[in-house]
């Protein structure tokens, strides 16, 4: 009985094991097997193996290791406003009680947005002259002109103007996930705690965020991921520029691969940067998700 | 039998959604009186509090909720209000001309077809493969079920730009290049981990004894998979059905990489239009528009079970 469970789990398994690989596997043994060759990029044009040539060519240009500190950038930023920004409205929403959940299911709705939508419209309000934001604080008395901040077309700034779509459009996944957590904190705790005399920042550093960690701690992960791996926003809104200013790892080697037609470079920046994150990924299962455990 | 529609109005833990009035689920009720607790626990007391609260509440959906209202009044401006220096929140004028100029252009509609295509095919073959595998990992918990839901976890984590372009030519060697079901695979390939993790939870919460009452009863396995539990658990197929839709509706890069002109899907038109047809922003805000509403009335529609397929994974944890 016991074996033939087992091969029936396998039977159910097999249809998807195979899929994912067919379709994800075999295609990242065929990068690997590629970031060893020097490859022509046109169609059926000569094929070298220089053996780990092209990771020492990686290493040693600025482009990618500048890719690689703009992606930390990039990613520590749109985590760390997400997170704040998270909390603050699950906070909010969960002290505001039963009457707040229309507005809890419209806070969603950037969710549903293309990330290629949400980079198109904040472009177009951060655009230099007839953007938005730069006219209201301007109207506003905060800036003398319209022009004075070159959100998208400041080298210095961009990196985190280009954030600011991904901001917005997961900032209610973090609310989402934050707030169920909160849901499940024993009011007895929280009661208990008042009569002790605790004020909210206490009741929040000593109780609610230490009760949260687990679930603080997916979230992060699930979203650091996410946007560490983030190009639509960014392709859309400057194509990396200026002066590659805004070049995360994705475009790096999306740009390599197609623009500069460097397959072989392309796939060992690939690899390194998979490499990266299969660590980030086998760290956080390993520790926090622990998915189908025995309970 | 069918329990699935009960859904949590705060949309918190896993077992609300498929757990049902008939089911013994001593984490239920715990999570119930807990929550009621909660209530008086964190809500905020006082009136002027609660007033103040409110109002903080309203400031952030006035200026979470504006970019899309934007992105709205200015589909509806004259092409050449669009770029108006200083630029106007609302249009002088309200036209449809920027409608009419986006869904006029060659490809426009084709790829709207497109994008649906591929996205149901997309969906279609996440559930096909997801349901039978998380069911298989989650009832009998076999050390290879462990090990694969890891590895499908794992893919997750893939960076797209990695696997595009050797899919791509992998698509292109078997005859596929250019079509939706060669994008709809690819979309496959990031929806189908997260189809597996969804549903593994929602199979979680159904009790064994169901299944095996079935068995007795002269059921096999599969038969009672398909008869009993597939049903009891149609809520949590929907969530996962609606996340793979989303998915592959939403999907750029994949999309970028592996269509040309047969199968080009909307994303790809919309970021198209910044060159190929100099910035013509107000085709670019009626097109996305065009693309963004429906799927945010679909939303609205089935809120609460989308809550609970957000948060699900992370909260159980």
């Amino acid at each position: 009985m016991r074996i033939s469970d087992r091969r029936f789990a396998l039977f159910l398994m097999t249809p998807a094991a195979l899929f994912l690989a067919v379709f994800v596997a075999y295609p990242l043994f065929r990068l690997v097997a590629d970031s060893f060759f020097k490859i022509s990029p046109i169609a059926g044009g000569p094929r070298d193996f220089v053996g780990l040539e092209n990771y020492f060519r990686a290493f040693a240009s600025e482009a990618f290791m500048g890719a690689g500190w703009r992606t930390l950038a990039y990613t520590a930023v749109v985590v760390t406003l997400e997170f704040a920004l998270g909390l603050g409205m699950a906070l909010l929403f969960t002290t505001l009680g039963r009457k707040s959940q229309v507005w809890r299911t419209v806070f969603m709705y950037p969710l549903m947005i293309a990330p290629i939508v949400a980079g198109l419209l904040w472009k177009f309000l951060m655009i230099d002259n007839f953007g938005l934001i730069g006219t209201v604080l301007h109207q506003a008395g905060i800036l003398s002109n319209p022009n004075q901040i070159g959100w998208l077309s400041d080298p210095d700034i961009v990196l985190f103007s280009v954030a600011i779509p991904d901001i917005w459009l997961t900032t209610s996944f973090m609310c989402l996930v934050l707030f169920a957590g909160l849901q499940n904190i024993p009011g007895d705790l929280i009661e208990a705690a008042r009569l002790d005399g605790a004020r909210a920042p206490a009741l929040l550093f000593r109780i609610i965020l230490p009760l949260l960690r687990p679930v603080i701690a997916v979230a992060l992960v699930v979203r650091g991921i996410d946007a560490a791996r983030a190009f639509d926003t960014i392709l859309i809104q400057t194509n990396g520029g200026p002066q590659s200013a805004s070049e995360t790892m994705s475009l790096l080697i999306y740009r390599t691969m197609i623009r500069f037609g460097d397959p072989g470079l392309a796939s060992a920046m690939g690899t390194i940067y998979l490499l990266a994150m299969l660590g980030v990924a086998f760290f956080a299962v390993a520790t926090i998700w622990r998915p189908g455990k025995d309970n | 039998m069918r329990v699935a529609e009960r859904t949590r109005p705060d949309g918190g833990k896993a077992a609300a959604v498929t757990a049902g009035t008939s089911l013994p689920s001593t984490t239920q009720a715990g999570g119930r009186r807990r929550r009621s607790v909660n209530r008086e626990g964190l809500e905020a007391g006082k009136r002027s509090t609660r007033t103040l609260l409110w109002i903080l509440l309203a400031a952030a959906m006035v200026l979470y909720g504006f970019p899309f209202l934007y992105l709205l009044f200015t589909s509806f401006k004259t092409p050449i209000d669009t770029i108006a220096v200083p630029p106007t929140i609302l249009p002088k004028e309200w036209t449809l001309e920027n409608y009419a100029n986006a869904l006029g252009r060659n490809g426009v509609l084709a790829s709207f077809i497109n994008s649906a295509q591929t996205a149901v095919i997309s969906t279609v073959l996440s559930l096909v493969l997801a349901v039978p595998a998380a069911y298989g990992i989650t009832r009998y918990k076999t050390p290879s079920g462990r090990v694969f839901i890891m590895a499908a976890l794992v893919t997750r984590m893939v960076p797209p730009v990695a696997i595009g372009i050797p899919l791509a030519t992998m698509m292109a060697s078997v005859g596929l290049a250019d079509t939706p079901i060669a994008l709809s695979i690819a979309h496959t390939t990031i929806s189908l981990p997260l189809s597996i993790w969804l549903m593994s939870s929602f199979f979680e919460a159904v009790p064994r004894d169901l299944e095996e009452a079935a068995t007795v009863d002269g059921c096999s396995r599969l038969g009672a998979l398909w008869r009993v539990v597939i049903p009891v658990v149609s809520g949590g197929i929907a969530v996962t059905a609606i996340f793979a839709f989303l998915a592959s509706w939403n999907e750029f890069l994949f999309a970028l990489l592996m269509t040309a002109i047969r199968s080009q899907t909307t994303p790809v038109v919309i970021a198209n239009f910044q060159t190929q047809f100099g910035l013509d922003w107000g085709s670019m805000t009626a097109l996305a528009a065009v693309y963004s509403i429906p799927v945010i009335l679909l939303t609205l529609l089935l809120q609460r079970k989308i809550v609970a397929g957000m948060t699900l994974g992370a909260v159980k944890g």
